[in-house]
């Protein structure tokens, strides 16, 4: 419809700008179209209403029209000199592009079908054109027929820069593409995550325009896949692992099947999963523990579907480095209390927490446990970020803010901010507002806006009649992040947690902690004579993690729950874990993706920080990379000249497999990451038609995407391009269908409505 | 077996109160000489960390009246397990809190093991432990306390038959559990006081008999019962009696020594319980 109004196809409009050929400036069209329009209100004076504005404003429009037409109005563009350009083919040659999509035909087929029924002789006639298949690569084909499609990766961008440097000294006039979209570049869980910016950029530095042709369906006829696994890639041994796992099907809403994760052949969690509407994702969380030490690769699987066309893309891989060196845990209290005891003994099941805590027993004593040689906490709470930055994490008791010196309340505050430590505050007596800590310069630790008033701590009634009718006790209830949470899981169905929470015993004591602050969760409430508080808080600070648990009454779980119920060890060893396991070493090592899919370049990045956790430049930093073939290689990493502390290295993955890079530095500090290269398996996910990457290509380099049964149209477009060797080229307007259109409609217009008006 | 500890323990009875055996009437005078206030119902509510329980057990069939305190009842369920009650508690109370910073209650708990109040208190102190006895579900809800983190602090039990009349009552609650004498390196001794020169603490009949011990509990014995993880669940005091010395800490007749003896023991079997 629109060329044959505009005779033109959009893409030209895009890509042209509008010029007047007349002879006469430019200026005089303008006023003459003023004058006009002021003759024709002057004809009208002193009958103006809204009839009459309708009429003149349709007798200037024409007047202006007629008036432009003598102008002569043109689109200018360049259009490629014939003979003299290249015009790139690439053809998808990947696995996906195998599929039939339900019809007689592959993908492939119908590509070849198009290049050689069509559109490779028409541009044969005009242009020079190489043809590439496009997988992991570009690779120049003398003709269609050696297209094979199955190449086990698709990566658009990598393709393309490669026919880019191709063509570096020649004239390259135009790109097309003809792929189903289905690039790989990213793995499984980055689809739709379109062509890297260097590559786009570069297309643009050249002005090519990158034509595209989508083939297949978007969704394949009946397909259940998993989308992406999201979980840590290092856990403590024994430690429970949530994994978020999502997924999506088509043509099997409402059936049931089975979401499984194992390691190796041991099945580590299951979980029955019921499909919802057709292409809508999914979400379930699994449960698992992490076992023992040692680096697993784990297996989520969706068990297929009865008809099911591709069941390669029902399984995603994960790697689990699962550490057993233990955490430290500084806990200080400011009085003896039950709370004290019962986490204590918690961790003490808890091979992985070392727990070392100071309670103030008397006015002149502090008592120490677990502490690791009689020096340790000898001074009291450590003044010296390099003696409390030891510990990964912090819990504080019921101790008055005013406790600390300001130069240890700054170093809690670094403690979080700089070395990434977690922080837990109780309740106590002492505790939060009660404590002053509303008032202290830890103030924006507590993931909480404390209450301006004191006396928030609330003891449990023991009295006979309060025992008898609890009704005035603090009771727990999760709250809906803490459906998700690792750390209030006390059951692995989501619902019975739910109801686990509502029957816990009557915590011994609560706090009125405040106001969770922007940004906080809170994960567990107290309920309390029709009140519902905060329980546990938690939030992101700094590089590290902070959190309040407005009661040190939970031991009263411990004693009233049946002897061998676990739910109050596991609650403590699972916020202790919380608290510590994030907390970073001197020494992190890091790289983008855990997993490579038909990739084998791998950055390694480093960030190397002193005792004092504040960046270490001047120090010599290498990994020992081990091989799946059981060889080691030795990369130096180079600091980064502008980022102290920061380190990088890239090397080439060979061979598919797991790698595992322990990286040390001079002085001591270590950390180990392990990546997977992984060949042929993204190209089995998304296999659908990605139209959205392919239309964003095209617009992102003035290109255009079309459909196969539009190739007549791409064909006529081609040429008008900015790259290579072009003519500036003039396509004149006036003899446009609209613009005919326009000179009858007007007056047609006008006399219609002078005629329904009366003012004939 | 039962005929044995019945009879004699009838005589020691029947000629205390008939007669007024030295060690009951001398104290009986000792505490009325110097004229101890009542102490009056607690009509507060007062809400704290910690609170001293006293456990309220059911005497064994047969087992003797007795014990030397001015304040224990001694009569039904009111039997061995109130001796020194409640003075010694509130004394003891008085110490813990001026020596320490343990929030506690001014005032005792009794608890008993036929309702779930017990679990609330997560210490006990038993006191006269050769008269207990346990029904089979007292006895397992004492096992599951201790198991569950509970701890248990028994005094005032005096010689060779005391001390087989406590086992009797003890394996009932942990038939095959060891109990052990605990090395005066043990962390119980140094959790807050060093304890290494421990010393037998009298009743207040030494301010009379000048006998640190008494029947044939010639030697103080500090024993325990420990969990699997080797904490002090069951702290035994065998062959003293911290009690008394708590009760009559404030008596210029009862030396110091031992009350302070006392305190420090019982600070520290109360920091170790809140501790480990």
């Amino acid at each position: 419809m629109f060329e044959l109004l505009f005779r033109y196809a959009p893409g030209i409009y895009a890509r042209g700008h509008l010029v007047l050929l007349g002879s006469w400036p430019v200026w005089r069209l303008g006023v003459l179209i003023l004058i006009s329009a002021a003759g024709l209100g002057w004809l009208l004076r002193g009958r103006w209403n809204r009839r009459h504005a309708g009429v003149w404003a349709l007798q200037t429009a024409m007047v202006a029209l007629l008036l432009l037409l003598l102008w002569q109005p043109a689109l200018s563009l360049a259009e490629l000199q014939p003979r003299q350009n290249i015009i790139a083919v690439l053809v998808d040659d990947s696995h996906s592009m195998a599929q039939t999509d339900g019809g007689a035909k592959s993908r492939e087929a119908a590509a070849q079908a198009a290049l050689q029924a069509s559109l490779l002789p028409g541009l044969e006639q005009r242009f020079q054109t190489r043809l590439y298949s496009m997988d992991r690569g570009a690779t120049r084909l003398a003709s269609p027929a050696q297209l094979r499609p199955d190449a086990t990766s698709t990566r658009i961008g990598d393709s393309l820069r490669q026919v880019l440097d191709d063509t570096a000294d020649l004239p390259l006039g135009a790109i097309v593409v003809l792929s189903d979209g289905a690039d790989t570049s990213g793995g499984p869980g980055a689809a739709g995550s379109g062509i890297d910016r260097d590559t786009i950029a570069a297309l643009r530095a050249r002005r090519v325009p990158v034509h595209t042709v989508g083939f297949g369906a978007a969704t394949p006829a009946r397909d259940a896949a998993l989308d992406d696994v999201q979980m840590e890639t290092r856990a403590l041994t024994k430690s429970r692992v949530p994994a978020l796992v999502s997924f999506h099907q088509h043509g099997f809403a409402g059936q049931r099947t089975q979401l499984t994760l194992r390691a190796g052949s041991q099945l580590l969690a299951s979980q029955n999963v019921t499909f919802g509407p057709d292409d809508v994702i999914q979400t379930a969380q699994l449960m698992f523990n992490a076992g023992d030490a040692g680096l697993k690769t784990l297996q989520f699987a969706l068990a297929p579907v009865a008809g099911e066309t591709n069941p390669a893309n029902n399984n995603i891989p994960r790697l689990l480095n699962v550490r057993s060196d233990p955490k430290r845990v500084l806990y200080i209290e400011g009085e003896p209390r039950w709370e004290y005891k019962f986490i204590r003994r918690a961790e003490s099941f808890d091979p992985q927490v070392q727990l070392v805590s100071m309670v103030r027993a008397t006015e002149n004593k502090i008592y120490r446990q677990g502490i690791s040689d009689p020096s340790e906490l000898a001074g009291g709470f450590p003044s010296r970020a390099e003696d409390l930055f030891r510990y990964q994490a912090l819990i504080i008791g019921s101790v008055e803010a005013a406790y600390f010196s300001p130069v240890q309340q700054d170093l809690i505050t670094q403690f979080a901010d700089r070395r990434g430590g977690g922080i837990l505050f109780l309740g106590g007596d002492a505790s939060l507002a009660d404590g002053g800590w509303g008032d202290s310069s830890m103030a924006p630790l507590l993931p909480v806006t404390l209450p301006a008033h004191k006396g928030t701590f609330v003891r449990a009634d023991l009295s006979r009649q309060a025992i008898d009718q609890p009704r005035g006790q603090a009771y727990t209830a999760l709250a809906p992040a803490g459906g998700d949470s690792i750390i209030t899981r006390l059951v692995d169905d989501p619902a019975a947690n739910a109801k686990k929470w509502h029957t816990l015993p009557w915590l011994m004591d609560y706090q009125d902690a405040g106001v969770p602050k922007p940004g906080a969760a809170v994960l567990a409430n107290v309920l309390v004579n029709g009140r519902t508080l905060p329980l546990l808080t938690t939030e992101s600070y700094g590089r590290g993690r902070t959190a309040v648990l407005a009661t040190s009454g939970t031991w009263r779980w411990q004693m009233m729950l049946p002897y061998g119920d676990p739910s109050h060890d596991l609650f403590w060893q699972q916020l202790v874990r919380w608290l510590a396991a994030g907390s970073p070493g001197q020494l992190t090592a890091a790289v983008p993706q855990p997993i490579l899919y038909d990739q084998s370049q791998v950055h390694l990045s480093v960030e190397l920080r002193d005792s004092q956790y504040l960046p270490a430049a001047n120090q010599a930093v290498a990994a020992r990379v081990l091989e799946p073939n059981g060889q080691s290689l030795r990369v130096p990493l180079r600091p980064s000249p502008s980022a102290p502390g920061q380190f990088s290295a890239d090397f080439t993955a060979a061979q598919p497999g797991v790698y595992l890079a322990d990286v040390s530095a001079a002085g001591g500090a270590h950390d180990a990451v392990a990546f997977q290269r992984l060949d042929g398996v993204a190209e089995s996910f998304h296999s659908g038609l990605d139209a959205d990457l392919l239309q964003r290509l095209a617009d992102q380099t003035g290109g255009s995407y079309w459909r196969p049964d539009q190739l007549a149209q791409l064909e006529r477009q081609i040429p008008y391009s900015n790259a290579g060797i072009t003519l500036r080229d003039n396509l004149p307007l006036w003899n446009l269908p609209i613009v005919f259109l326009l000179l009858l409609a007007l007056p047609i217009a006008e006399w219609f409505l002078r005629r329904k008006w009366g003012v004939v | 077996m039962k005929l044995r500890f019945l009879l004699p323990s009838a005589v020691v009875l029947a000629v205390a109160l008939q007669s007024g055996g030295p060690g009951l009437a001398q104290g009986y005078q000792f505490g009325r000489q110097f004229g101890y206030q009542r102490y009056a119902p607690v009509t507060v509510n007062e809400r704290a960390e910690f609170a001293w329980s006293r456990l309220q057990y059911d005497p064994a069939v047969g087992s003797s009246g007795g014990g030397y305190g001015y304040y224990g009842f001694r009569r039904g369920r009111r039997g061995l397990w109130s001796t020194d009650y409640p003075k010694a508690d509130r004394t003891f109370l008085d110490a813990l809190k001026r020596l320490t910073r343990v929030n506690a209650r001014s005032y005792e708990q009794v608890v008993n093991l036929d309702n779930d109040d017990v679990y609330n208190y997560p210490f006990l102190y038993a006191v006269q432990v050769q008269s207990w006895t346990f029904t089979p579900p007292q006895a397992a809800k004492l096992r599951d306390y201790l198991l569950k983190g509970g701890f248990l602090m028994v005094d005032d039990f005096h010689g060779t038959e005391d001390w087989d009349n406590f086992l009797a009552g003890m394996r009932l609650v942990f038939p095959h559990r060891a109990i052990e004498d605990l090395p005066d390196n043990d962390e119980i001794f140094h959790v807050l006081y060093n304890l290494d020169d421990k010393f037998q603490v009298p009743g207040e009949q030494y301010v009379n008999t000048g006998r640190t011990y008494e029947k044939d509990g010639y030697v103080p014995k500090w024993r325990a019962i420990r969990d699997d993880q080797g904490r002090v669940m069951v702290a035994i005091c065998h062959n003293m009696h911290l009690g008394d010395a708590w009760e009559w800490a404030d008596s210029p007749q009862y030396p110091e020594k031992f009350a302070g003896m006392a305190f420090r023991i019982g600070v520290n079997y109360v920091m170790y319980s809140m501790t480990h």
